[in-house]
């Protein structure tokens, strides 16, 4: 894509709320797919650039969430100071986590991973003195202001969120441009060989950790800016979490910058689709449709929709492809 | 010709009521839009592990809505029918949140009615709040009102009250049946309902001077409940207390059987007291007592006809959101207009006492300025074959309770 | 002393079951290469099958659970000639989320044909328990872990002796050299994955007079599955067993130390450390 034609959508994008309904449900969508397109751009440095597929980002997720909102409700810290406080627990959770599981590849990187989540969950919910346990948590109501991120309506957190895609995207390019990303390029290709030139594999797995993992966790604060209320099994949860976040980058392409982006465009409407013209009816039948359509955008194209895009302009169409 | 006549028939009515729409203008819009139906945000988990219990639920307000819709809708809004804008709120608490938001965007709800489970509500109440929306739950968490929301009302008793009546009325058929409990034993799963249960079960045992010889969490979903059963039967306890949905009940109580232990249960709700239980166990499901914050057979004549429909008795979820929709209908015959915030407030103060409401305990709801239902009462409940008969408290008790030590 | 040998027997008859559950997941992933995400979601659909032939068929569910492999057998077949064989090459994302779909249409295709109530079946033997000294041996565990042993069997014999097993052990070896010798490699998966799933179905029925079916059931089963066959190396059919053993003794040893609500966060540890430290599972290289 053409720097204008980036310009162009990024500007498009700012300007579309004051189109719609200000506290409306259109909003409230788009904000959701805002943060998850970002989260999927974070878990893209270690999943795309990396190939190391996590399937435990909900760890530092819940960690940011977790820390910003009980500073703020023990000591009214703000959610501005909780971004910090995230980015740097995130990065020290990410560098412990990647003493165990460093040396894994493949399906093991991701059973481990998996698992790390998994104990953050458990401890979340075990650990109720200071986290609530599995009652959950509430960010405290009160008087709107800048400094507390409390905004009369949609609009600002929606801009928040866009602002925070912008960045972990701009993050991520600079990574993949430059050196860091040819390293990790390396590494990816032939771990082997990327050692015998002369690079340190674990360190520059370990850099594109911690900063996925600060990145992450920094999302986690503004979810819990955006939902108020959430508890240990939304945002340490496989499901909700962990799995959703790799699941955009998946179906939109891993590697790309435009991948989570487009594929948090399509899951995150999608999935508000099905339940709104579906779960009316028989129970059940919105996750099932949901489902089905995950399924076909994999067969169609297993490396992602944005792969799918090149074929269609790079390379002639073969009737047996 | 016949076509033409009814052509020419329709076209002169046309001219009829054009002409009497401009003498009456302001009235026949009035009427018109009064008589518009009612939009009811109904958010459910209807997939996911709690589906059984958010079917359950929607069953009662669907019953409720047809009740009302057939006896010709709400009265002082000419009329208007009562429609039901059902909703799967999944099992977590961000899709519940947006469901929330696109029934009051899209679909226009007047109040809503969810979710079940505390978190969702709870997470469906930060959308409700900032709309200034009425939401109505059943979800037992001391958190629902314990915020200083505006807008929400919980139309049963919190689960800390729900714990320690689960003690207390315990302690009072013990004392009954000539038993002074001395040692229990409390097993929960860790979820916010496990949790705030528990904690108004264990503060009651200690404000009754009751020694807990055990008291032990588990993880929700326990595969294996062994470990559990042989803690119990090591802790030498007079009455054990459960607080868990169906799986790990009816585990509970088969292990607890197998290892010959028939100590008197006394379950938490939830998984306790639906039909699955009875059914699931057969005959080792005779005689165990739960609490809960209401049963169906405190007014057979209101809870009977939905046996019929839908072939099981009226579950408390059931019953309770029925209850809620019936608060509405009622405080919209009191406010006579279809408006949120007047909604809110004649739900505040004023004793619903008409529909489903009268098969509460205290036979009608009252909600103080936190939102809570006053009158609401917990009452003990025991399995009897296929049915849940009332045992206490004394004033509402239906039979006599069985008490074996 | 009591409690500890009162322990580990549980531990062991739970471990054999799964052990049982588990074998399939690592069985698909050493012919295939694939880890099924949605591997427990089969042992739900397993339950089903033995709850409808208990129900209309009057089959007790331990005879029902040869049915509910025969049926999820069948399912497992299907799937593998429709869905999984155009993820053969595909890289290992699209793999899992492609069985992540899949637990998706599963749980709310249940949730759909059988509803959301909880079915349990009633057994003469379900609240039955013998004793032996101060020890009490449940008897629906009993019999589901003696049911897994003769499985075990089953699959050993028919692994190591049957043709179809060997050829399959030598298409999971070198598929190339297995497809030189004239062994249909897809027809191989085929099995492989219609095996794999139904060994799952067929412990779901083992355990059913002690549980209660219901559409998202599989989901308490996932975690358990996974850390069996990481225990016990991913791929390794020994090593299942091992690993299944191991897992139900520590679960029900470690609650004699632990909280119960931390018995997962101890097998977490445990699956974190052995990645960390050997990856290749107890058993290493026993494959």
């Amino acid at each position: 894509m053409s720097r204008a034609l980036v310009a162009l959508a990024l500007l498009a994008a700012a300007l579309l709320p004051l189109a719609l309904e200000s506290e409306g449900y259109a909003i409230h969508v788009l904000t959701l797919a805002l943060l998850f397109a970002a989260l999927g751009q974070a878990w893209n440095i270690v999943g795309g650039l990396a190939n190391q597929m996590s399937l435990g980002h909900a760890a530092f997720f819940g960690i940011g969430a977790y820390a910003a909102t009980i500073l703020q409700i023990r000591f009214g810290l703000s959610p501005w100071l909780g971004l910090v406080v995230a980015l740097a627990l995130g990065g020290l959770a990410a560098a412990l986590i990647s003493l165990p599981t460093m040396r894994l590849r493949g399906h093991y990187f991701a059973l481990a991973t998996l698992a790390c989540g998994e104990v953050m969950r458990v401890i979340a919910n075990t650990a109720a003195p200071l986290t609530g346990g599995p009652a959950g948590i509430s960010v405290p109501f009160g008087a709107e202001g800048v400094w507390m991120m409390r905004f009369e309506g949609g609009r600002p957190i929606y801009w928040l969120m866009l602002g925070a895609l912008v960045v972990v995207t701009v993050v991520f390019e600079v990574i993949r441009r430059g050196a860091l990303g040819y390293r990790l390029r390396a590494v990816r290709e032939n771990i082997a060989a990327a050692e015998a030139i002369g690079v340190d594999t674990a360190r520059v797995k370990l850099q594109a950790a911690v900063i996925s993992g600060a990145l992450t966790a920094a999302l986690g604060v503004l979810y819990a800016q955006f939902n108020f209320f959430f508890d240990p099994d939304t945002v340490f949860g496989v499901a909700s979490i962990s799995v959703r976040i790799a699941l955009m980058a998946i179906i939109g392409g891993i590697g790309t910058a435009a991948g989570p982006i487009l594929g948090a465009l399509i899951v995150i409407p999608l999935e508000e689709f099905a339940n709104a013209a579906l779960s009316d009816r028989a129970a059940g039948l919105s996750q099932l449709v949901y489902g089905a359509v995950l399924i076909a955008m994999v067969l169609v194209e297993p490396r992602g929709l944005m792969a799918l895009r090149f074929s269609w302009t790079f390379r002639p169409r073969r009737a047996s492809a | 010709m016949q076509q033409v006549h009814a052509a020419a028939g329709a076209s002169r009515r046309r001219l009829l009521t054009g002409t009497a729409g401009l003498v009456a203008a302001p009235f026949v819009i009035r009427s018109a839009r009064a008589a518009e139906a009612v939009s009811i945000g109904v958010v459910m988990p209807l997939s996911g592990a709690n589906a059984q219990f958010g079917i359950n639920a929607r069953n009662g307000v669907q019953f409720v809505a047809d009740q009302i819709n057939a006896a010709g809708g709400i009265k002082a809004l000419g009329g208007a029918k009562i429609e039901l804008v059902v909703a799967d709120a999944t099992s977590s608490p961000t899709n519940a949140a947006s469901v929330a938001q696109r029934l009051i965007t899209q679909n226009r709800v007047l109040a809503m009615i969810g979710a079940f489970a505390s978190s969702l509500t709870i997470a469906i109440s930060e959308i409700t709040e900032r709309r200034n929306l009425p939401l109505l739950t059943m979800s037992f968490s001391d958190e629902i009102t314990g915020r200083g929301f505006k807008n929400i009302f919980q139309v049963v008793a919190k689960a800390s009250v729900l714990g320690k009546a689960q003690l207390d009325l315990t302690m009072q058929l013990a004392q009954a049946a000539g038993q002074k409990l001395e040692r229990i034993a409390i097993m929960y799963e860790d979820t916010a309902y496990g949790t705030s249960q528990s904690g108004g079960l264990r503060a009651a045992a200690k404000a009754a001077g009751v020694e807990v010889v055990m008291d032990e969490a588990y993880p929700l979903g326990i595969t294996d409940v062994t470990p559990l059963i042989n803690k119990l039967r090591g802790a030498n306890a007079q009455a054990v207390f459960p607080v868990s949905y169906l799986n790990d009940s009816l585990q509970i109580i088969r292990a607890m059987r197998a290892q010959q232990i028939d100590i008197p249960t006394i379950g938490g709700a939830a998984g306790y007291v639906i039909p699955d239980f009875a059914r699931g166990l057969g005959p080792a499901a005779e005689g165990v007592l739960s609490i809960s914050p209401a049963n169906y057979d405190l007014a057979p004549e209101l809870t009977e006809p939905f046996r019929q429909r839908f072939g099981y008795f009226m579950v408390h979820e059931a019953l309770e959101n029925g209850v809620c929709l019936s608060v509405v209908a009622e405080a919209l015959e009191k406010t006579g207009k279809a408006d949120r915030e007047a909604l809110r407030d004649a739900l505040r103060g004023h004793r619903f006492e008409t529909g489903l409401a009268k098969a509460m305990t205290g036979g009608a709801v009252q909600f103080d300025a936190t939102g809570l239902n006053t009158l609401s009462e917990p009452v003990m409940v025991q399995w009897r074959g296929d049915q849940l008969v009332t045992v206490a408290p004394g004033h509402l008790a239906r039979a006599q309770a069985v008490w074996k030590r | 002393m009591l409690s500890l040998a009162q322990a580990v027997l549980d531990g062991v008859m739970i471990g054999g079951v799964y052990a049982v559950i588990s074998m399939g997941l690592t069985l698909v992933f050493g012919v295939m290469g694939i880890v099924n995400f949605a591997q427990a979601q089969f042992l739900m659909l397993g339950m089903f099958v033995a709850w409808f032939a208990w129900r209309f068929l009057g089959i007790d569910p331990l005879l029902g659970s040869f049915l509910a492999f025969g049926a999820i057998f069948a399912l497992g077949w299907a799937l593998q000639a429709t869905l999984f064989r155009r993820v053969l090459a595909a890289p290992p994302v699209a793999q899992i989320f492609l069985t992540v779909g899949l637990i998706i249409v599963l749980e709310n295709s249940a949730l759909l044909l059988f509803g959301s109530e909880f079915r349990s079946v009633a057994t003469p033997y379900q609240t039955a328990s013998l004793r032996l000294g101060e020890l009490f041996v449940n008897v629906p565990y009993l019999a589901a872990f003696l049911l897994s042993v003769v499985c075990g069997g089953l699959l050993w014999w028919f692994l190591d002796r049957s043709w179809f097993g060997r050829a399959m052990r030598a298409t999971a070896q070198d598929p190339m050299a297995a497809r030189l010798m004239g062994i249909d490699a897809a027809r191989m998966h085929r099995l492989a994955f219609g095996l794999g799933v139904g060994l799952s179905a067929f412990g779901g029925a083992a355990i059913l007079p002690y549980l209660t079916v219901y559409p998202t059931v599989g989901s308490q089963f996932s975690v358990l599955m996974f850390t069996v066959v990481v225990l016990g190396g991913l791929g390794s059919i020994a090593g299942a067993v091992v690993g299944g053993v191991a897992v139900g003794v520590i679960q029900s040893v470690s609650t004699l130390v632990f909280p119960i609500q931390l018995q997962n966060l101890v097998l977490f540890l445990l699956f974190i450390a052995v990645l960390a430290l050997r990856p290749e599972g107890l058993m290493g290289g026993s494959r």
